[in-house]
């Protein structure tokens, strides 16, 4: 299992100038997995990917990629990764293609003709082959990401690291990003962190989220998205309801009915302890009553931002 | 076959992994940019203008010197005060050197892929310091070379001249080791040029009142330079004083080193 670990934290902190930026941090990122790093701005998530590259020292705890030790073994981390900053900066005096020779030969010895090679494929992958020897000083801020992503991805590495990838970009460089995400999921383990919530819910398969530098939940988005509250099913009604909301009461495996009115109709938000069971049974006993119509009946699905919301505001209420 | 497949990944480890690329990188914002001409030009007028317009003033057309007064004058001159101007102009070259790469970004980027910091380090010496030693001390020293025989009608004696230019370029790479070290420590280039400046100038200043301070930093090599290029013996303590200096350049470096692995970016 430990084999499957791509990142593992352990009580990771670091402290700036007496000011916890990241409070002790267990985190585990697993392989081949899209990792989305939430939290508001100062959570302390742009430190944690810091650390990893040994950018920053640990305060205490420690960290590995790969098994490597991210402070004794910095090089060997840095080789299967690929990073692109929160606002990447370049040479300016260099060209795209020299950029991404400059960066290929951290990672590769040789040949030359192998190197240039690869580069051109980078080139061609993030569709800058046509301006591939213009200085970087002219580039645009879309250009310049997508020259990030493609010298992030160089070294095909097993490990892509993206601060906040999509946030100076527009819908289709966000849109293109998080294609090549995707893509990357079948041979590499991204990590990246944003603001973006309906990204994450996109591409993501594991979420944790981080505030004010302490992780307040970290778990696989199907799990965070069901909710805290158990299994919720909604269901939309029209008509009296009165009847078949008291049989459904009855039943010993609903915990819970929390009904929201909206003009005509309302949605029953039922709270069950056996899934099987109201799986099987809760659209049947409230369809016995006739004087009610169902509109709409499904396993309640959070947003993530409903959730990232509820826990940063309780977290933030409770301190 | 794909590109990947032929390519050689790299597992080198060690204190310098990274510094073959550094040093090509740095080397090509020298050479493969304007910034090589513009020294060229700069350092070419700064220093070989000024001695041909001392060397017509002085030379045999004003009459007032023998040729071999006139040529120690010279040397005096393209050591004393060349070397002044090419030692403010070291400082300035490289006082953003470091300061700017952590402002701007661009360290962090590097230093996010497998390359040690004394790699991005001592690549910045070795070019800078190579690349402002052939600009501003070898090609104007050829040019001084020349240009001496049209003033003075002789040359230099060959072998004291070399070593006298070998002392010079000494004091740069003193200031140039000595401006990266403060590059580790100051985040503007404010403080770094005006305390690498300021040592500089102390050093022309302060010896008057006390000169013990002499032989224990790094200021006497411009005039033990130009006493070497002049076929003067040197004084006693000469060597020690040579010795410390390069020790200072090497304190510089470690120190340097030690900050530059203890910065977080």
């Amino acid at each position: 299992m430990l084999d499957d670990l791509v990142i593992r934290t352990e009580q990771l902190s670091k402290t700036f100038n007496g000011v916890a930026a990241l409070k002790p941090l267990d985190l585990e990122v697993r392989r081949n997995s899209i990792f989305g790093f939430l939290g508001p701005n100062g959570a302390g998530k742009t430190t944690t990917i810091k650390l990893i590259l040994g950018l920053v020292r640990p305060t205490s705890g420690s960290a590995s990629v790969f098994g490597h030790d991210i402070v004794g073994d910095t090089i060997d981390v840095r080789r299967r990764i690929g990073y692109l900053p929160q606002e990447p900066h370049y040479y300016e005096y260099m060209t795209a293609r020299e950029t991404l020779r400059f960066t290929a030969r951290f990672f590769y010895t040789g040949p030359a003709a192998a190197i240039e090679a690869r580069v051109n494929e980078i080139l061609e992958l993030v569709g800058l082959a046509d301006r591939a020897d213009r200085p970087i000083k002219g580039f645009s801020a879309g250009e310049r990401q997508r020259l990030g992503i493609g010298q992030a991805q160089v070294n095909t590495p097993d490990l892509l690291i993206l601060d906040e990838p999509a946030a100076s970009l527009d819908p289709m460089g966000r849109r293109d990003v998080l294609e090549i995400m995707d893509k990357l999921r079948e041979r590499s383990t991204v990590f990246y962190s944003t603001h973006i919530l309906d990204d994450v819910q996109r591409v993501s398969d594991t979420v944790a989220i981080l505030n004010r530098g302490e992780l307040v939940a970290q778990a696989p988005i199907d799990e965070l998205l069901a909710g805290s509250g158990g299994t919720v099913y909604a269901i939309e009604v029209k008509g009296d309801a009165s009847q078949a909301r008291a049989r459904i009461s009855g039943e010993p495996w609903v915990r819970d009915i929390h009904i929201v009115p909206d003009s005509d109709r309302a949605e029953w938000q039922v709270s069950v302890t056996d899934a099987e069971a109201a799986e099987a049974h809760l659209l049947r006993l409230v369809l016995a009553d006739e004087h009610i119509t169902v509109t709409r009946f499904g396993r309640k699905r959070y947003n993530l931002e409903e959730v990232f919301l509820e826990l940063i505001e309780g977290d933030d209420r409770v301190r | 076959m794909s590109a990947s497949a032929a390519l050689e990944i790299s597992t080198r480890h060690g204190w310098l992994v990274g510094f073959g690329n550094m040093v090509a990188k740095e080397y090509a914002s020298w050479w493969r940019t304007r910034r090589a001409v513009v020294h060229l030009l700069l350092w070419l007028f700064v220093i070989n203008a000024f001695i041909l317009l001392i060397g017509l003033d002085e030379g045999p057309a004003g009459g007032r010197n023998s040729p071999l007064e006139l040529l120690e004058e010279l040397i005096e001159i393209f050591i004393r005060v060349g070397g002044l101007f090419a030692t403010i102009g070291i400082v300035v070259a490289t006082q953003s050197t470091v300061v700017s790469e952590r402002q701007l970004g661009t360290a962090e980027w590097v230093l996010s892929k497998p390359v040690s910091r004394p790699a991005f380090l001592l690549s910045k010496f070795v070019v800078n310091g190579a690349s402002f030693i052939w600009l501003a001390v070898a090609v104007p020293a050829t040019v001084f070379y020349l240009q001496t025989l049209l003033h003075a009608y002789v040359q230099p004696a060959l072998l004291p001249f070399l070593a006298g230019m070998l002392l010079h370029i000494q004091h740069l790479l003193f200031y140039l080791a000595f401006t990266l070290m403060l590059g580790t420590f100051f985040h503007g280039r404010g403080a770094v040029s005006g305390i690498a400046i300021g040592f500089l100038f102390g050093g022309l200043i302060l010896p008057s009142f006390f000169p013990w301070m002499t032989g224990w930093l790094p200021w006497a090599l411009p005039s033990l330079a130009a006493m070497a290029a002049q076929q003067q013996p040197l004084p006693a303590g000469s060597v020690i004083a040579i010795i410390i200096s390069l020790l200072w350049t090497l304190l510089c470096i470690l120190v340097a080193l030690w900050r530059f692995e203890r910065e977080e970016f």
